[in-house]
């Protein structure tokens, strides 16, 4: 049972870890711009889609590929700034239609380009960390963990510690009276966008070997995000990590010692019971909420 | 710069041209339509060919191509009024009941088919009132969709999930030293048949469950849990049921990381070289499921039924590199049926080949002649079922080890698959 318990842990570990970079690209997107991202899971099946070019075809490193895939996909989200949100800045129902909008182009120009076949992309290692026989931790895991143990810190650090971390707080928290204070809400919007779209991107590209990549991939992610998000309060990105644990854990328990479908039951009604007790998630505020 | 004022025309210049062109392009246009109605026969294709279903809809688009030029450069359907042509015409119903009742529609009303080929599953239910109102022939790859109320639906070409029983009664009578199983399976219309098939077929062979089916989402992703779960008790067999080959690949991925080494098996295993890719040759040695690939010597044996299947699979593959699935040849097979049946009947009407197809209650399918059956299980005998093969993976390439009838396995045990059916409410009568 202690091996059990043990193997699902590193399980969950792992499904934290790529959630965290997904939910909190979004809730940074959120906070900054108003806009609900539906298009998220589809910046994180572009960042897959990138390692599937450079590194399953073009042969490239496979590091190489990902942090193309952070950088393409931050790309994307600056042209998504640019071209959808900007214009709709004062309207956050036509960003919200917009985005659902670009997410059938992501997911359209996926297929053209790749076609609808899940993409085989070979692994980057098969080496695992054997604790015990029954208790093992594949590295390509690992490698998802600590980088999201890293990305988050450093935007943790940004957020924090620079002057372009406080300016995207700061727009967060009141766009107007940042505004007055000399903040350019058009480059925190952009700051906003790259990073949180990065997050998926990378998020994308990290797991891209571990799962089966094909154009649809985004639903099931985005899905579990918004699940996230809720919980963890909208706008909070410490809620989002919190939240992104509990979730992962809850989940990968239930699923191994019941089953996938009570596990997704169980997290709908994880999601209800927060919205019922504490309408503001686990650290939202009123005003965000 | 070009002057455009040099070949500037007059107004009725201009007309009389457009107007003589506008004419002869309509003329030809009739002339083709009609050669069409007088030399073709069109064939529907309704299926998935995009979304996370496509891999069960294209590749056989794909083998039906290469059918229809093989059966037009030998001139056709021969009927007594001359040959026709086939050609077929494809609507993507993207696994979506509503999407695929507007391709019925669209096929039969605008493009004029005299057959229908469908995946089947959770798109039958959206087609069935349009078979209803027209009584056109269709055909499924997944006879669960049979009932008495679909008089004008057959399966010919698999029994899914029934075939699933050889490979464990194989598996059962050459490694009798495996007494345990565990299985998983996404959590729908394919999956849960499949399920009461293969407890069935466990049960029939000696080998004991060690704990209940584990049933997943179909949108799930991660696989590490289940698999954790999976192998928790350490089974001698893991069955993967009828997954989809996005959950086969990560499940039998995530069975070599978390160090499992028994017996696999599983209806499916397409693109399996890709998973030996991502495991080892090692790893998934001796991994059984159904579904051969055609240039396996052991087509070439009398009795089956399909047109030079060693060639087939290589033309597939220089056309469609990799892409050669457990689907590849079955609506191709399903045309050699209908062809056949056509010929004998004279006539492309739905009604005609229909009769003329299960005549006698026999019919070849393309792994040897069998009967059409089915109505303790569908309550109509509208499936073909004969033999099938047991396919394993050995050295990294599949092959098979031995045609198994499944009559005989359902004479046998066939209680014990309609008491399984039924504790998973799969039984005809049973079905919303």
């Amino acid at each position: 049972m202690f091996d059990l318990l043990a193997q699902t842990g590193l399980n969950a570990l792992y499904a934290a870890s790529y959630i965290s970079l997904v939910a909190v690209g979004l809730v940074l997107i959120f906070g900054v711009m108003g806009v609900v991202n539906f298009a998220h899971g589809e910046l994180f099946m572009a960042g897959a889609y990138v390692v599937v070019a450079l590194y399953a075809g073009g042969g490239a490193p496979f590091l190489l590929a990902v942090a193309a895939g952070l950088g393409f996909v931050g790309l994307l989200g600056l042209l998504m700034e640019f071209a959808l949100f900007r214009p709709l800045r004062d309207n956050p129902l036509g960003g919200l239609v917009a985005s659902i909008g670009f997410l059938m182009i992501l997911q359209a120009t996926a297929v053209m380009g790749f076609g609808v076949r899940m993409e085989h992309i070979p692994p980057v290692t098969q080496e695992v960390i054997a604790f015990s026989e029954k208790v093992r931790l594949p590295m390509s895991r690992l490698y998802v963990i600590v980088a999201a143990v890293v990305l988050l810190g450093a935007l943790w650090y940004f957020l924090k510690r620079t002057r372009f971390g406080w300016a995207l707080r700061a727009s967060a928290q009141d766009a107007e009276a940042a505004a007055l204070q000399g903040i350019s809400i058009g480059q925190t919007a952009r700051i906003a966008m790259f990073i949180g779209a990065g997050l998926a991107g990378v998020a994308g590209a990290l797991t891209a070997p571990l799962v089966s990549v094909n154009p649809h991939m985004g639903h099931s992610v985005i899905v579990t995000a918004f699940i996230v998000i809720i919980v963890g309060g909208v706008g909070s990105l410490e809620g989002a990590v919190v939240a992104s644990v509990a979730y992962a854990f809850v989940h990968t328990l239930v699923t191994t010692f019941w089953d996938g479908v009570i596990a997704d039951i169980v997290g709908l009604s994880l999601m209800l019971v927060v919205l019922i007790v504490k309408p503001t998630g686990l650290f939202g505020t009123a005003d965000r909420a | 710069m070009v002057d455009f004022r040099r070949f500037s025309i007059g107004r009725r210049r201009f007309l009389k041209t457009t107007s003589s062109l506008i004419g002869a392009s309509a003329l030809s246009g009739l002339g083709s339509a009609a050669r069409a109605a007088d030399d073709v026969v069109r064939i529907g294709f309704l299926a998935p060919l995009t979304g996370p279903v496509a891999a069960w809809g294209k590749p056989g688009l794909d083998g039906c191509q290469i059918w229809a030029e093989w059966v037009n450069e030998e001139g056709g359907i021969k009927l007594p009024d001359g040959n026709r042509k086939v050609e077929f015409v494809s609507y993507d119903n993207e696994y979506d009941p509503a999407v695929a009742r507007t391709g019925a529609t669209k096929l039969i009303r605008e493009d004029g088919v005299s057959f229908i080929m469908m995946l089947g599953g959770d798109t039958w239910p959206g087609v069935q009132p349009v078979a209803d109102r027209t009584g056109m022939l269709f055909s499924t790859l997944l006879p669960s969709d049979l009932s008495p109320d679909t008089p004008t639906l057959v399966a010919p070409a698999e029994v899914h999930p029934v075939y699933n029983v050889t490979g464990v009664a194989w598996l059962a009578e050459n490694k009798p030293d495996l007494k345990t199983a565990v299985m998983c399976a996404q959590d729908d219309a394919l999956g849960l048949p499949s399920v009461a098939t293969y407890l069935a077929a466990f049960e029939a062979a000696g080998i004991e469950m060690l704990e209940e089916p584990l049933l997943f989402d179909p949108a799930t992703t991660d696989f590490a849990p289940v698999v954790t779960r999976l192998i928790a008790g350490n089974p001698d067999i893991v069955c993967l049921d009828t997954c989809y080959s996005d959950y086969v690949h990560p499940i039998c991925e995530q069975l070599f990381q978390q160090g499992y080494k028994g017996q696999i098996i599983s209806c499916t295993a397409d693109f399996y070289d890709q998973i030996i890719a991502k495991t080892s040759k090692e790893f998934m040695e001796g991994f059984v499921f159904q579904f051969p690939d055609f240039d396996d010597p052991a087509l070439n044996a009398e009795g089956i039924n399909f047109r030079d299947p060693n060639r087939f699979f290589e033309v597939y593959n220089e056309r469609h590199p990799g892409e050669w699935g457990a689907v590849s040849w079955e609506y191709a097979s399903i045309m050699d049926l209908w062809k056949a049946a056509a010929e004998k009947a004279g006539s492309v009407e739905p009604e005609a080949v229909l009769a003329a197809m299960q005549d006698g209650g026999k019919g070849l399918h393309a792994f040897g002649e069998a009967d059409w059956w089915g109505e303790d299980l569908f309550g109509i005998n509208n499936a073909l079922v004969g033999n099938w093969p047991v396919v394993v993976i050995e050295d990294g390439k599949a092959v098979i080890k031995e045609m198994r009838s499944i009559p005989d396995w359902y004479a046998a045990h066939g209680d014990l698959l309609k008491k399984h059916m039924e504790a998973y409410g799969q039984m005809w009568n049973q079905r919303g």
